[in-house]
């Protein structure tokens, strides 16, 4: 990256700073709260006000969010009940939000239906490549000078120019139907002479979820690396907007099975904001109680499925036996072992009684000695280390500028943790302390996220301890006051990212979701290659995947052609005599 | 005609299929709930494995095809060619509420549909996500199926063979 971006961190950068940074290219600014400030700015002045705030390394690029501030299509008009129309004129807009601890900025480009365009930002913030796919295919806003044009995000045999996030695209209107044959295999990438591409995927044993890898092979190293997601797009985005506030609720809770609850927290919390409501103690203690037990039952979840890659399933078994503790106890509290439905527009549904919390601290006393053994094991076990140490390893550097989220980049040193960085819920009453860890590779992965389990039971306890008494839930109107709100948490996976915007009416104008999985595709793309094939699974692995996180609505795709456009890599192509020497050298020295 | 040779083999087939029937998983369009529940049954607190259940990588050498999920557009295709991939006979079980109807994903734009209007489903397990026991009894009623001999699909959903791209049993390549 450019010498700029080594520059040291002023810590003493606020939202005001911000504000003068960028403020020769904005348009307006306007305040928004106490943490949140509005800079709107025309197309072409955006990259350069970008780069002024990218410069001071002032935040990260938490998302792009776009909106068609268009009317809904007619016959969805008809089906709401004649909703009021806001309103609203035939735009769209970008919004491309930065965030520093508690802080959000927001750029705000409006573009004309006719012809939107907004210039690449991947130039300036490497990040930024992925949201602005989505951005493109599901809007059908040009990215000007964007390094990769093809088909990224929807199915392959999507019709061409429907764009289905718009507002006059209908999930009701006829679509053509998917073709009855099965199609060829797209045509392999061609290869250069002597490599190989291994494709992988999407049905593949190494993990539950569908998704296509394709990497490029010199030997046993990789060269390149290429992701196609999208196999579990449900457009869970879209279907918000057909729904009313209270049933968008138990959508969003099912865009991901293992963090459902954390995806309904971000949801209620931001609609409760924009209904101005305060929701009680005890509903806020409640909710994090669960979104810690949930991050338990992830991290366990996570434990056993990384030993599994690393071919050690004992560790798997043993990981996946305790995880049925907290299992217990969420099933306990709630009725339901995944979904567990605990949250309302306004509070909780489930109260934890006394023989609740009894049963919460012996769970949790199981559960920590063996945590405490699994974090022997994991730092200790030597062959288990070889499949580890030093794989995987990202930087300070490359985490930051990769804009890299949640454990794994807390394993790199970053101190990301929008628990502690903008408390929600309860957190403000029971603080977070970040785990942190510089060790950079798997290892370091691994640690964080087991230390992370000690934090989770200190939190709990603590909670338990000093349990709020009050109310549960306080009514809230099915009508959600006009507004938008933006409203982070942090997931099992890291920073989780919602921005909801209301028209008055009964449903949602708009729910963007960005997850932790989508910030994290990065450093995947980047830290495989180099690496022998057979170290990728944990790679992979390590960032935590998350594919139906990820594909509510988005898919990587990286041609091979491409490689060195946005993100730097070290890619180096070697020739059969090359790779010959280096097995001897390998062999002869020892050396990797 | 059958020989009593042949009897005899497809006798031994069946017992050998019914103790220890292959599984391989697919995620159509899920949220990932009914394939932690998948796997959590796999596990030694519910442990599928006692029924000779044998969770595995590759379709070509599965039995059973166990799937969650709404089909989503980009999914559909390639859960085709993995049903196609895995030799005959062969079963599905589904695992979840949404692929039945398309549960509360139903209206989203991506969903082709329920996993019945694209492959043939023998055993549904419904739930949100269901409970392991669940899915422990979607598969021995599976292996009840078998016992009573019915070696090839005639399950509600249904589709008859080749209308959305499935060829007719025998051409996919399979291994009788």
């Amino acid at each position: 990256m450019s010498d700029e971006c080594r520059q040291e961190r002023p810590e003493t950068l606020t939202l005001q700073s911000a504000a003068d940074l960028v403020k020769q290219w904005a348009v307006s600014i306007r305040p928004v709260g106490e943490s949140s400030l509005d800079v709107e700015t025309s197309p072409e002045t955006l990259p350069a006000a970008v780069a002024a705030l990218w410069k001071a390394r002032w935040g990260y690029l938490s998302a792009i969010t776009a909106l068609d501030n268009g009317s809904p299509a007619p016959a969805e008009t008809a089906q709401a009940g004649a909703a009021p129309a806001a309103p609203r004129d035939d735009s769209l807009s970008v919004l491309y939000h930065f965030c520093r601890g508690p802080s959000v900025l927001t750029f705000r480009v409006k573009l004309p239906r006719a012809r939107p365009f907004v210039p690449t930002l991947s130039r300036i913030v490497p990040p930024a490549l992925l949201f602005e796919r989505e951005v493109a295919e599901t809007f059908g806003i040009t990215i000007e000078g964007i390094p990769d044009r093809s088909r990224t995000f929807i199915a392959d045999d999507w019709p061409e120019g429907i764009y289905p996030m718009r507002k006059d695209f209908s999930p009701q209107s006829a679509l053509p139907p998917a073709p009855k044959s099965i199609a060829e295999p797209a045509a392999a990438p061609e290869s250069k002479p002597g490599t190989f591409i291994v494709p992988i995927g999407p049905q593949h044993p190494a993990l539950k979820e569908p998704g296509h890898f394709e990497l490029t092979v010199d030997g046993e190293l990789v060269t390149n690396a290429r992701i196609r997601l999208g196999y579990v797009l449900r457009g869970i985005e879209k279907g918000a907007e057909d729904r009313t506030w209270i049933q968008t609720l138990y959508l969003m809770e099912r865009i991901c099975g293992i963090c459902s609850h954390i995806h309904a927290t971000a949801y209620v919390l931001g609609v409760e904001k924009l209904a101005g409501v305060t929701v009680p103690p005890r509903a806020q203690t409640v909710r994090t109680l669960f979104a810690e037990l949930e991050r338990i039952h992830s991290h366990l979840l996570w434990l056993g499925v990384a030993a599994h890659e690393a071919g050690f399933d004992t560790l798997f078994m043993y990981s996946w036996r305790d995880r049925e503790t907290v299992m217990d106890l969420l099933e306990r509290l709630s009725g339901n072992r995944v979904n567990y439905s605990v949250n309302v527009v306004g509070g909780v549904k489930y109260d934890v009684d006394a023989a609740g919390m009894d049963a919460i601290r012996r769970g949790l006393d199981h559960l920590e000695g063996r945590s405490h053994h699994y974090l022997k094991i994991a730092t200790t076990d030597e062959s288990f280390l070889r499949r580890t140490r030093g794989v995987g390893t990202i930087t300070r550097e490359q985490a930051d500028m990769l804009g890299i989220v949640g454990p794994t980049a807390r394993a790199s040193g970053v101190p990301r943790d929008v628990r502690h960085d903008s408390p929600y819920a309860a957190y403000p009453q029971f603080p977070v302390e970040v785990v942190l860890d510089e060790g950079n590779d798997l290892v370091a992965r691994f640690v964080v996220r087991i230390k992370e389990l000690f934090e989770c039971y200190r939190l709990i306890r603590a909670m338990l301890d000093r349990f709020p008494t009050g109310d549960l839930s306080i009514p809230v109107p099915r009508r959600i006051p006009e507004g938008e709100v933006v409203s982070r948490v942090e997931g099992p996976r890291g920073e989780l990212f919602y921005y909801i915007r209301s028209a008055g009416g009964p449903k949602p104008d708009r729910v963007k979701v960005r997850t932790p999985s989508l910030c994290n595709w990065a450093a995947v793309e980047s830290v495989a290659v180099g690496h022998k094939l057979a170290d990728i699974p944990m790679i992979l692995v390590g960032i935590d995947p998350c594919f139906s996180c990820n594909d509510r609505s988005i898919v990587v795709r990286r041609r091979a052609s491409t490689e060195s456009a946005e993100i730097p890599r070290h890619t180096e192509h070697w020739s059969w005599e090359d790779l010959r020497r280096h097995g001897i050298r390998s062999y002869e020295g020892g050396a990797t | 005609m059958e020989s009593i040779v042949t009897r005899a083999l497809n006798k031994v087939a069946l017992w050998s299929r019914i103790n220890s029937p292959w599984l391989v998983h697919f995620n159509s369009g899920s949220c990932n709930g009914c394939d932690i529940e998948i796997l959590a049954t796999l596990t030694p607190r519910y442990d599928l494995e006692r029924f000779g259940v044998k969770l595995w990588g590759s379709p070509r050498h599965a039995d059973v095809l166990i799937c969650t999920g709404p089909v989503t557009r980009q999914a559909r295709e390639r859960l085709i060619r993995v049903y196609e991939q895995m030799p005959d006979p062969k079963f599905v079980v589904l695992v979840g509420s949404c692929g039945i109807t398309g549960g509360v994903f139903h209206g989203c734009y991506n969903i082709v549909g329920a996993l019945g209007d694209v492959i043939p489903v023998d055993v549904s397990v419904p739930g949100c996500p269901p409970r392991p026991e669940a899915i422990i009894d979607g598969v021995v009623q599976l292996l009840q199926k078998l016992k009573g001999g019915a070696p090839k699909t005639e399950a509600a959903g249904t589709v008859p063979p080749g209308a959305a791209g499935i060829m007719p049993p025998g051409a996919a390549g399979g291994t009788q």
